[in-house]
């Protein structure tokens, strides 16, 4: 190496072998011409090693590539590269990580390229966890983007399966409609027969005969109304009522009456408490006495009486019914007032299509009030509707 | 969909046939400034960038659509419709190549002659073929692609700026040469160097000239002789030229092959 003096600036060729990156100068094609002692300290190849072989032929596989399908064409167009990666192999196998820069020189014999190379292994590291990290982030956010679209879809599957349900139910409680108000008709001749031929002279027989078709008849325009009321509470308008003043003890006294022929096998007991008017629709409240008096003598003990309770006070009334029994399961209790809510299923000619509670308390809100029901083994059960 | 946006086209020359140059993988339209001048005098000419390259609407690019070479070869049919006057010759580099063998096969008779420069048809060796890769060598490019695009806009700035004084719309292209979403260039690169295009080459019937460089890693002078075997009406012409690029680097020699193959379409000369 040359030496100089103090203050005077090192001449070019010492520059070179001394720069602090490595550099090599090589032609158009790659082939290197010279390289500085650094280039080959790095990579572990001699300068005589070095010289004649190609740049290009010193880089792994994908790095080759790169140069033939970017670098070179980029050299050419624009005659200078900078900072791009490379990984060079080392003599002994293992990867040299350098940031390349290349510019391009004329020469009176052709045209060189100058490279400087920065080794980077470290920093290279660096931004290898960073592009490892935003590798991550992107494949989380895929994931979470398929499970929300994922998400959007059941969502979409499942109110398309709603709606197909609603129609579904709504087709079934029309056809409830209109098959209930097409049997009124054959029912209501059934009846008008039957009395007829009961006014003349029967045999004991013929008489009991008699007495099974108007009860069973009776039993199933009871059904009919309620199937009717049910399906006008939920596909039409809602009940309609015609409240006036009404003497309530004597209604459901009237009520009481006419329940003791439809069910002979019950014993039915009526109370009536305080003194007062009320002002209610009394077909329904017949209607609502019917359906618990009903439901009592299906649930209830036959063998004690069935109490129906009319209260009159200051700004209430009330009617209550009450059986002797076994208590109604709590795991009924929830749902009883809801409709095709069943006791038990016992086979009794007695049960009906599960309309009745739903019924009574649609008749107690439609009067601006309620029905309650407490039920135990010792007490017995107690529904009231509270108007 | 305006194809002149989505694919940069531009149209140029004067001839009774086109000449419909097509880049290849890493570039754009650019790499044709040494080649393509010399067949404006005779040659009705168009350029267009592959989508996701260059000037190509970004916006355009369909990972589903171009996730094989099919969408880029329904594009340059689409591009061949609406530019092409008469006999249309597609020039395609590299992976164009083989896109412009597939818009053939698409749509047969409908391209009258290939220029195929440094084409293959399978990068990665099998059993009996020599692509002249590895599977391997094909992940580490990916990685060496990775490598480079957390330093890509900055490696670009300083080329535009000395960028030298040239009409805008060529700068622009010049400017863009190399650059593409990251994630672009890495699904483009799959999809270039994982595809195999034996099957469809195999006998193609069309007019072809083989430009083959004398030494080329990407497509070694075994793959352009595998060509010319299997394309039976194939010329093949061996340009003596170091590296992928002989149009860039070697454009005379390239420029004499294509005469003389492309002058039964050519205009005769002023």
């Amino acid at each position: 190496m040359r030496s100089w003096r103090r203050g005077q600036l090192p001449m070019p060729d010492s520059l070179f072998d001394s720069a602090a990156c490595a550099l090599a100068v090589t032609r158009e094609d790659g082939t290197i011409l010279r390289v500085n002692p650094r280039l080959s300290d790095w990579l572990g190849f001699s300068a005589a090693e070095l010289q004649g072989r190609r740049f290009q032929d010193l880089l792994t596989m994908g790095g080759r590539i790169f140069y033939q399908t970017h670098l070179a064409p980029m050299l050419r167009m624009h005659g200078s590269v900078t900072e791009v990666k490379l990984d060079i192999r080392h003599c002994a196998g293992h990867k040299v990580t350098v940031l390349l820069n290349a510019n391009q020189r004329q020469q009176p014999d052709g045209v060189v390229y100058d490279l400087a190379l920065f080794g980077t292994t470290d920093r290279d590291k660096y931004e290898r966890e960073l592009l490892n990290a935003r590798k991550l982030a992107e494949a989380l956010l895929q994931e979470k983007t398929a499970t929300e679209l994922a998400l959007q879809q059941a969502q979409a599957e499942l109110s398309e399966a709603y709606a197909i349900a609603q129609r579904r139910a709504l087709f079934a409680e029309q056809m409830v409609a209109i098959v209930s108000h097409d049997l009124k008709n054959p029912l209501t001749a059934i009846r008008m027969a039957s009395d007829f031929l009961q006014r003349g002279e029967r045999t004991a027989k013929e008489r009991q005969l008699l007495g099974h078709i108007g009860q069973s008849s009776e039993r199933a325009q009871r059904m009919i109304a309620d199937l009717l009321d049910f399906t006008q509470a939920r596909v039409g308008q809602g009940i309609t009522i015609k409240a006036v003043p009404l003497d309530l003890h004597n209604v459901i006294q009237h009520a009481v009456d006419e329940l003791r022929v439809a069910f002979p096998a019950a014993t039915l007991v009526h109370h009536a408490e305080g003194l007062g008017q009320a002002c209610l629709d009394a077909d329904r409240v017949q209607q609502i006495i019917g359906n618990l008096v009903a439901n009592s003598v299906a649930y209830g003990d036959l063998l004690q009486p069935i109490t129906v309770t009319s209260r009159l006070g200051d700004n209430a009334c009330a009617v209550a019914v009450h059986n002797h029994g076994p208590a109604i399961p709590e795991s009924l209790l929830a749902g009883l007032f809801e409709p095709m809510t069943r006791g038990t299923d016992q086979g009794s000619d007695v049960r009906s299509v599960g309309l009745g509670l739903y019924i009574v308390r649609e008749l107690a809100r439609v009067h601006g009030g309620d029905v309650a029901v407490s039920s135990c083994a010792m007490a017995g059960t107690t529904f009231t509707v509270m108007f | 969909m305006d194809l002149r946006h989505r694919n940069h086209v531009r149209v140029k020359g004067h001839g009774p046939s086109t000449l419909v140059f097509s880049h290849g993988f890493g570039c754009n339209q650019a790499m044709w400034n040494y080649l393509a001048p010399h067949f404006l005098e005779r040659f009705h000419v168009v350029l267009y960038d592959l989508v996701g390259a260059g000037l190509s609407d970004l916006s355009a690019f369909d990972k589903t659509k171009y996730s094989s070479l099919d969408g880029y070869a329904r594009d340059l049919n689409e591009i061949v419709d609406a530019y092409a006057e008469g006999p249309v010759i597609l020039v395609g580099h590299s992976v164009s190549a083989m896109i412009g063998t597939l818009a053939d096969r698409f749509a047969p008779g409908r391209i009258a002659a290939h220029v195929m420069i440094g084409p293959s048809p399978r990068y990665i060796d099998t059993e009996d073929y020599v692509g002249g890769f590895q599977r391997d060598d094909i992940e580490d490019l990916l990685d060496t692609l990775d490598s480079n695009y957390l330093g890509w806009s900055s490696a670009m700035a300083p080329v535009i700026m000395g960028a030298p004084t040239q009409p805008a719309l060529s700068t622009e292209l010049t400017e863009s040469f190399c650059r593409t979403e990251p994630d672009i260039a890495r699904q483009f690169a799959r999809v270039t160097f994982l595809s195999d295009n034996r099957h469809d080459v195999q006998g193609l019937a069309t007019p072809v000239l083989i430009l083959q460089s004398s030494d080329d890693l990407i497509a070694p002078v075994a793959v352009g002789e595998y060509l010319h075997a299997v394309m039976p009406n194939s010329t093949y012409r061996l340009v003596d030229n170091v590296g992928h690029c002989p149009h860039m680097s070697a454009p005379q020699a390239c420029a004499a092959a294509m005469d003389a193959f492309l002058a039964p379409w050519a205009a005769a000369d002023a």
